[in-house]
This record gives C-alpha cells, sequence and structure tokens, in this order.
C-alpha cells in the first residue's frame, strides 16, 4: 500500500476507538470505510490525516501540503463568501495566483457553485456546503483526500454530485479515503474497510467481501424473528445460518453486497 | 414541563455555578468591598512641626506611616506621586498645608471630612487643602482609565474566546490541523486582529476622555501603551484559555463572565481598593486590571515616572508570561496532537509515487 | 376510514414560493409509506401539514379521517432528524417526561431495547443507541401513525436494520409508518414509496414499480480514468463503481465519444438503480406519469 494504516490501534479515554486496523489508501482508487456510529470511521480517518497518534502501528501519509481533509462537520467557514473560502484555502496552501485562478474556475464549474460565488457559506444548502468543502480540500490537488462522512444527511442527487467530484479526483490520480453509513457507496469502492467496535470485520474489495460470505443466507416471511441472526429487509427477513444449514421455512437467496455487510458485522459481533 | 426543566438544568454545571456563584460573589462584594468610605488612608507628615501633626491625626481614618521633620514640600509630594501615601501634611512655612492625592477620588473625600472633624474637634483652625493631579475631583478623570482596561478586557477574555470557539464549533479547527500551518501562525493569526481592535478602541476612548471629558494626559505616553500592550496579552491568553475550556460560545460566555465580573467589581474600577475589607482585598491583587489601573492613572493623572510603575509592570509581565504560555500550550494540544507518543509508535512520512 | 394520514390535493404557499403544490397522498394501517426527494423538495413542509404545525393553504388534511387537533395528534408518534430527546436528561426521565406530556400512564417499565440504558444520561450515548431511544420514546403511547425523519440517518447497516425491527413491529401491530429519506437502502425497506420534486408528487410506487423499465448505461474499459475523464469533461455525467463507470447518457453517444478518444470500451444497457431512477425523474419530473394510484392495494414485498 502506498499511504494508510498497518495495523493501527489508538486508545482514546478508557475506550479502544481501533483496534489493530489496516487501510490501504493508493493512488488512483477509491477506499471506503464503513460501520456504524462509533464503529472507529472517523478515527482511522483522524489517524491517517494527522490529527491523532496512534497508540501502536504504522501509519503512511504525505507531507502536510499534498494531503487535503473534509471532517464529518463543516469544513468552510460559514461567515465567508464561497470565494473568500476557496481564497483561504490557496494561501493556507501557497498556491500560486495562476494555479490558484486556473483549480478555483475548474472547481467552481464541477461544484456548480460558479452562481453561488458571493453567497455566505452559512447560506447555502446541506449539499452545497459539503461541495464547497470538497472543493477546498481539491484546490491544492492533494495526492491524499480523506473525506469523514461526506455524503451522510445530503439529499441523493447532492450525493451523486460529490461522488462525481471524488471520482474524478480519483480518476486524475488522487488517493482516495473515505468513510460512510451507505452501503451502496461502499458498493463502488475499489476497497472496502468494514469496521465494527474498533475492529476490521472486512477488509477487501468489494467483489471479493461478497464471495466471502460464509454460510448460506435464507429470507422468511412473518412478523415473528425467525432466528437470533435474522434481520428485516423490507417486508420480510434474511436469515443467515454460519454453518450453512437454513431453518425450515426459509428460502435460500443469493447475498447481494449489503447482506454481505451485515453478515460480516454479525459475524464480528459474534466474535466479541 | 418544570420538573423536567429542573432536571435538566441540575446537570449544566456551568449554569449552576452561575447561579450559585453569582449571588455569592455579588453578596461579598457589597458586603465587604463595596464602600466609598476608605478606612485607613495612608499620611505623611514633614516639616517642623510634624510630630504635632501626627498626634492630632491620631485617628481611625488616618493612617500615619512616616513623620518626618526634615523633609520638605519636595518630599511629600514625591511621596503622593509615586502613590506610597494619599495625604500629606507639609508643616511650618505659612501655616500647615495639606496636599491631598486627586486620584484617589474616595479616599480624599474621606480624608476631607475626616480633617474637618479633627479640626473642629481641636478648636484649630481648617488648614490649607491643595488637590493634587485631579484638582476639582471630576469622577470622569479617576473613570477613565479604569474604562479603558474594561475595554480591553471585554475584547481581550469575552469577545477573543467567541471568535476562537466559533472556529471550534464550526468544525473547521480540525481542518487548520491538517493544513501545512505552524500551531503558532494559527494562534497568532486569531489573536493579531483582536489586539490590532482593541488598541484601537482604547485609543479612541483615551481620545474621547481627553476631548469631551477634559482628562488630562500628563504622563508619558510610551509607559501607557506598554502597560496596556502587557496587559491585552493577559486578557488575550484568558480569552484563547476560556476557548480551550468551552464547547461552544454560550460556554465561553459563561465562563468569560465569570472571569470579567470579579475584574469589573473588585480591581478598584468602581468602588476603591483601599476601601475593601482586609478579607477581600487579596482578591483584587490577584486580577489584572487592578494593576493596569494603577499604570493608566498613575501615567494619566499623575505622570508617574516608569521607576516607580515597576511592579504593576511587571507583575502584568509575568502574568501575561504565565496565562498566555498555559492558553497557548493548551490550544496546540487541540491543534497538533504531536509530539505525544504513546507507547512505540512508528510513523514515516514518504514522499508519494511519482506524480 | 382506511386512511390514517391523507392529503387531498394540499397546496402550502409562502408569498411566493409554492411550497407544496397539489399534493394527494395516503399512510395506511399496516404500511410503511417512504418520501423521497430533494432538499426543497417541499418534504419537510408537506410532514408539517400532516402534524397540522401548518395549515394549508388550499386543500385537505387529515388525521384518522378528521382535521388535525390535539386529540388527534396524541395518536401520533413523531421523531424528529434532532431525536427530540434532551441531552441533558437520563433515558428514564426523557421517557417519563413523554408519558407525562402524553397523558398516558406515567413509570410504565422502559422497553427491553433500552431498558439497559436507563440510567444514562442521553447526551452520553452513542448515536445508535440515542435513536433507539428516540424510537422507543416515540412508541410509549402507542401511536397509531409514526411519522419519522430520517430515522436511520448516520448508522450503520445492521443498527439501521434493528431499528426497522421496531418500525415493523409497530406495523405488523397495525400502526401506519410515514418515512422521509435520503438513502436508497432505507427507501427500499419502505412498503410504498413516493417521489416529490418543486413541491409535487412526481412518482408513486413500489422501488419495483419506480424501476421497472428504467435503464442506464454501463462501461466496462481497461482504461477507465482516460474513459471518466473524457465523458466528465465532455459534460456527460458519469459514477464511478470500482472500476465500472454508469452513466444515464445513451449508449450510442457514449461509444461515439469513446471511440473517437480512441478508448476501448464496451458499452451496455444495464438496469437502473433506484437512485439512478430517482435522479432520471427528479431532473425530467414532466416526462413521468404515476405508476401507481394511491386508492390501489400495494402488494407487500
Amino acid at each position: 500500500m502506498t499511504w494508510g494504516l498497518r495495523e493501527v490501534s489508538v486508545t482514546r479515554g478508557r475506550k479502544q476507538a481501533i483496534a489493530d486496523v489496516t487501510v490501504p489508501v493508493d493512488p488512483a482508487r477509491i477506499t471506503v470505510l464503513i460501520g456504524g456510529d462509533g464503529a472507529g470511521k472517523s478515527t482511522c480517518l483522524e489517524v491517517l490525516a494527522g490529527l491523532l497518534e496512534p497508540c501502536s502501528g504504522t501509519v503512511f501519509r504525505p507531507p502536510k501540503e499534498l494531503i487535503g481533509y473534509v471532517p464529518a462537520t463543516a469544513g468552510f467557514y460559514a461567515d465567508l463568501t464561497v470565494q473568500e473560502n476557496l481564497d483561504f484555502s490557496a494561501s493556507a496552501y501557497r498556491l500560486s495566483g495562476r494555479e490558484y485562478t486556473a483549480k478555483a474556475a475548474e472547481l467552481l464549474e464541477k461544484t456548480g457553485l460558479g452562481p453561488a460565488r458571493r453567497r455566505l457559506g452559512g447560506q447555502l444548502s446541506g449539499g452545497m456546503q459539503r461541495k464547497l468543502a470538497v472543493g477546498m480540500a481539491l484546490l491544492h490537488t492533494p495526492g491524499l483526500l480523506i473525506l469523514d462522512e461526506p455524503t451522510t444527511g445530503v439529499d441523493p442527487l447532492s450525493r451523486a454530485e460529490l461522488w462525481r467530484l471524488i471520482s474524478g479526483a480519483a480518476a486524475a490520480g488522487t488517493a482516495v479515503a473515505a468513510s460512510t453509513t451507505y452501503v451502496n457507496e461502499a458498493a463502488r469502492a475499489a476497497w472496502v474497510v468494514l469496521l465494527e467496535a474498533g475492529k476490521a470485520a472486512a477488509n477487501a474489495s468489494p467483489a471479493q467481501i461478497l464471495k466471502d460470505v460464509p454460510g448460506a443466507l435464507g429470507t422468511a416471511t412473518g412478523s415473528a424473528r425467525p432466528t437470533p441472526l435474522s434481520w428485516r429487509r423490507g417486508a420480510s427477513w434474511r436469515v443467515w445460518a454460519p454453518d450453512g444449514r437454513l431453518p425450515d421455512g426459509t428460502q435460500p437467496v443469493r447475498p447481494d453486497f449489503e447482506d454481505a455487510v451485515v453478515t460480516a458485522t454479525l459475524a464480528s459481533e459474534r466474535g466479541r | 414541563m418544570i420538573a423536567k426543566e429542573f432536571r435538566e438544568l441540575r446537570r449544566d454545571r456551568r449554569t449552576v455555578a452561575m447561579l450559585i456563584v453569582l449571588p455569592v460573589v455579588l453578596l461579598v462584594v457589597f458586603g465587604y468591598a463595596a464602600n466609598f468610605k476608605v478606612s485607613s488612608i495612608p499620611v505623611v507628615v514633614t516639616g517642623p512641626g510634624a510630630s504635632q501633626a501626627a498626634t492630632l491625626l491620631r485617628e481611625p481614618t488616618f493612617h500615619v506611616i512616616e513623620v518626618n521633620p526634615a523633609a520638605g514640600e519636595s518630599v511629600a509630594r514625591a511621596r503622593l506621586r509615586d502613590g506610597q501615601a494619599v495625604v500629606a501634611v507639609v508643616t511650618g512655612g505659612h501655616g500647615p498645608l495639606v496636599l491631598m492625592d486627586g486620584s484617589q477620588l474616595f479616599s480624599v473625600e474621606t480624608a476631607e471630612s475626616a480633617l474637618g472633624r479633627i479640626a473642629s474637634a481641636n478648636a484649630v483652625a481648617s488648614p490649607r487643602v491643595e488637590i493634587l493631579y485631579n484638582p476639582d475631583l471630576t469622577t470622569s478623570w479617576v473613570m477613565v482609565p479604569g474604562l479603558a482596561g474594561l475595554i480591553l478586557v471585554f475584547i481581550g477574555t469575552l469577545i477573543t474566546s467567541l471568535g476562537v470557539v466559533r472556529e471550534r464549533q464550526a468544525g473547521t479547527l480540525e481542518q487548520l490541523a491538517v493544513m501545512p500551518l505552524r500551531a503558532w501562525d494559527v494562534i497568532a493569526g486569531k489573536i493579531a486582529p483582536y489586539f490590532i481592535m482593541a488598541a484601537v478602541d482604547l485609543t479612541i476612548i483615551v481620545a474621547i476622555g481627553m476631548s469631551v471629558f477634559h482628562v488630562p494626559f500628563a504622563g508619558n505616553p510610551a509607559i501607557f501603551c506598554l502597560g496596556a500592550a502587557l496587559f491585552l496579552l493577559v486578557t488575550l491568553g484568558m480569552g484563547v484559555l476560556v476557548s480551550t475550556l468551552s464547547q461552544n460560545q454560550g460556554q465561553a460566555i459563561q465562563l468569560a463572565f465569570m472571569l470579567v465580573l470579579p475584574q469589573v467589581l473588585l480591581s478598584g474600577l468602581i468602588f476603591p481598593v483601599a476601601s475593601m475589607a482586609a478579607g477581600v482585598r487579596w482578591i483584587s491583587y490577584v486580577l489584572p486590571l487592578t494593576y493596569f489601573i494603577e499604570i493608566s492613572k498613575g501615567v494619566m493623572l499623575k505622570a508617574v515616572p516608569i521607576s516607580d510603575l515597576w511592579q504593576p509592570i511587571g507583575l502584568l509581565a509575568l502574568l501575561a508570561v504565565v496565562v498566555l504560555g498555559l492558553a497557548v500550550f493548551r490550544f496546540r494540544r487541540d491543534l497538533a496532537p504531536g509530539g505525544r507518543k504513546q507507547h512505540a509508535a512508528a510513523m514515516r512520512e514518504e514522499e508519494p509515487a511519482a506524480s | 376510514m382506511d386512511a390514517l394520514a391523507e392529503a387531498r390535493q394540499a397546496t402550502r404557499r409562502f408569498g411566493q414560493i409554492t411550497a407544496v403544490d397539489a399534493v394527494s397522498l395516503s399512510v395506511r394501517r399496516g404500511e410503511i409509506l417512504g418520501l423521497l426527494g430533494a432538499n426543497g423538495a417541499g418534504k419537510t413542509t408537506l410532514i408539517r401539514l400532516l402534524l397540522g404545525l401548518l395549515s394549508p393553504s388550499r386543500g385537505v388534511i387529515r388525521l384518522f379521517g378528521e382535521p388535525v387537533t390535539i386529540a388527534t395528534r396524541r395518536r401520533v408518534g413523531y421523531v424528529p432528524q434532532t431525536l427530540g430527546l434532551y441531552a441533558g436528561l437520563t433515558v428514564t426521565e426523557n421517557w417519563n417526561f413523554t408519558a407525562a406530556a402524553f397523558r398516558t400512564r406515567r413509570g410504565g417499565p422502559l422497553p427491553g431495547s433500552i431498558a439497559a440504558w436507563r440510567k444514562d444520561v442521553v447526551g452520553d450515548l452513542p448515536l445508535g443507541v440515542q435513536r433507539q431511544v428516540a424510537f422507543a420514546v416515540a412508541l410509549s403511547h402507542q401511536p397509531e401513525l409514526l411519522v419519522l425523519d430520517e430515522p436511520t440517518s448516520g448508522t450503520g447497516p445492521l443498527a439501521s436494520a434493528r431499528l426497522w425491527e421496531g418500525i415493523r413491529e409497530a406495523t405488523d401491530a397495525g400502526a401506519g409508518a410515514l418515512v422521509t429519506t435520503h438513502n436508497m437502502e432505507e427507501a427500499e425497506q419502505c412498503d410504498r414509496l413516493v417521489i416529490m420534486a418543486d413541491g409535487k408528487v412526481v412518482a408513486e410506487g413500489t422501488a419495483d414499480e419506480i424501476t421497472a423499465g428504467r435503464t442506464v448505461t454501463g462501461i466496462l474499459a481497461r482504461d477507465w480514468s482516460g474513459a471518466f475523464a473524457l465523458l466528465d469533461a465532455g459534460g456527460v455525467a458519469v459514477e464511478l463503481h470500482g472500476t465500472v463507470l454508469r452513466t444515464g447518457a445513451p449508449p450510442a453517444l457514449v461509444a461515439q465519444l469513446l471511440s473517437g478518444a480512441g478508448i476501448d470500451a464496451t458499452v451496455e444497457t444495464i438496469p437502473a438503480s433506484l437512485e439512478e431512477a430517482f435522479a432520471a425523474i427528479v431532473a425530467a419530473p414532466d416526462e413521468v406519469t404515476a405508476l401507481a394510484a394511491p386508492a390501489t392495494g400495494q402488494s407487500p414485498r
């Protein structure tokens, strides 16, 4: 791996936030961290960005000038206009006038924020605010782009536009590490790290994770929960049998990526 | 609804502190400190009739600190200027002359009435009184130097803390930490504008004081600026400290308020320090504003030379170093975790491959 | 009376802006209706209308067959996006407060799902648990209608499924639920979907009905980053999935652009995902006809 975490552990206060987690991040590829709230996604990204020191393990990252970071909250100044926000980012990263003007124009167009140039950051809609934050992080053409839950709570249209921005950066060679709670976003990544209670419950490409689903998966109906290892999917239940033997009354079904993620999470929970 | 509100309140420690601390502070202040009558005025007596005069002055209002028959008027004036005494009795010559330090307004008023009492009690004519530095005992002359300090406290502590906390609340502090900025850049960048604004405001206050209220500026502006700069560094440091202890603007305001209020009440801005009961007076000696007021009053009204102000200046300098140092230390921790390595952590920074 | 909550040609204007435009929908017993839409589509205003927080400029709003009053509101359980809990109080204290406000039996036992945290201050709990608490509190007075605003925002797939268990339990017992969401997986958990754009309903039906017949173009290319850059620069909206590209643009156009630049790729037509269908519908609402009328029954999945 070019950049990322290798067997990193972090203790926060009395809690172990992450334990022996490896997150590979390579140029021109998107690595997605997925997991519930408190699973350790933000912690991993903070370690990668240099905001947090690991208690053990190794971190690989480029120097600060080549990192772009979008935190889970804000990442831009609400009291400055869009233009002023970009100006600030440019001077913080010491971009020359010419580099800045060209890149800024490109980003304003890609994010669709051109017409809102003079609007205050705080007056933009949620989706536009995220795009501004991502734009600010991309301004200096970073080698490593780190995004902490860039799309949580954002409407689907803006989310698609955000991912276009992010994919564009990856296509241009940037290494991207992003965290999300949306399974379908993880399904699109080149590499997925599924976190559960600070541990990596899965650490492979989406296709591999799908292949690695152990046991058998079935579907069942009814109001009562069929087995302890069942969960709701629409109006029916998904039933997982790690030993491969599905109970009576369940129909076998081929797992999709969402199933793969849930079974891996359950397996990790059981292992604790 | 009522029960719920009480329960929520119980857990909000800062508000509870304010609910409890505030009345206690006010009680203490108005009980022991808020007093316009000064109880023990330091007096210096000079001239041939010194010991007789000193006997006459033996009453609780006056505290004779020096009886110096050999000294004359110039020594008396010197004592008043450097603040060792508030009243000086110069005997001999054409009759006793009482000099009073007009910058200590309430002490002078107390002294005047006490003198009147002594004169009539001893069937002696009232002596000549000359009030130095603030001959008309104008209140604004005494308030303006103090107000200058108040402005610096507000901007330095309250407003600076809000500015820094806003950054934390918005989540942009994390981003700054990741950018190639040194921690010092960020801190200086955040404090500098407030320093400048405070300096501008200070100039305005002094200018208005001088033009509208005719407050004199008798002394060396350079000393004033030095005192102001040091004091500003202390208050800015307190502002940054408050911000490192607060998660949001509401908390910052509460904490800043609790630090500013005692200074307003107990630093000599309104109630003279000399009139405070000894048990409470020590508080004012801990407050930076007390020392700034000493400096600003001394320079503006009395033209005190720097040699006599080394104490407040020195103390402010020391406070500035301590408070600012602590503030910077805590703020750096927010910005850059580096340097705190736990167990054996290895960290490598590599150059990116190709591109 | 079948509908728990109903809007009939409801319109709401704010000055010059029409936030909700002649919207008709209904939530029935035992069903979960998902409300989807971009920001500003009118979802929040519609919810406010249904809860009686706003009155319609035109049209009719009914809760349990009657106009909205305090009495009918007592039969609704609402969980806003901000959860509506007091962060400074414990779980039990929040529970009791809601019980008192809705005048149900105070001090009833906490449900098993949150009993373990009864003494914990809500603000200190992780988000997933907070959501469980908010949900349990909303259910505590046995509402017949649930209105949930982005119920699983920010939670992972397993925690989300567990929350949905609770929702299904309530609807299986006869309640109805109206859920707003930005999350496609969550949308697929609903029985029926209503998509809004610019204050109007632009699509209705099950997830299958909405995606039926919709396709997108899939592109497989060795030089996928070059293909992406080319299409992106050419103004074609492309999405990257691993190393496969997907776009709403027609395959002929895409093939032309790629071959014109000498990029070797396989271009094919593939079924659209719900998200892509949503994007297409919202982008061109006039081309869409409602896929299922509200009066007909729906088949559960």
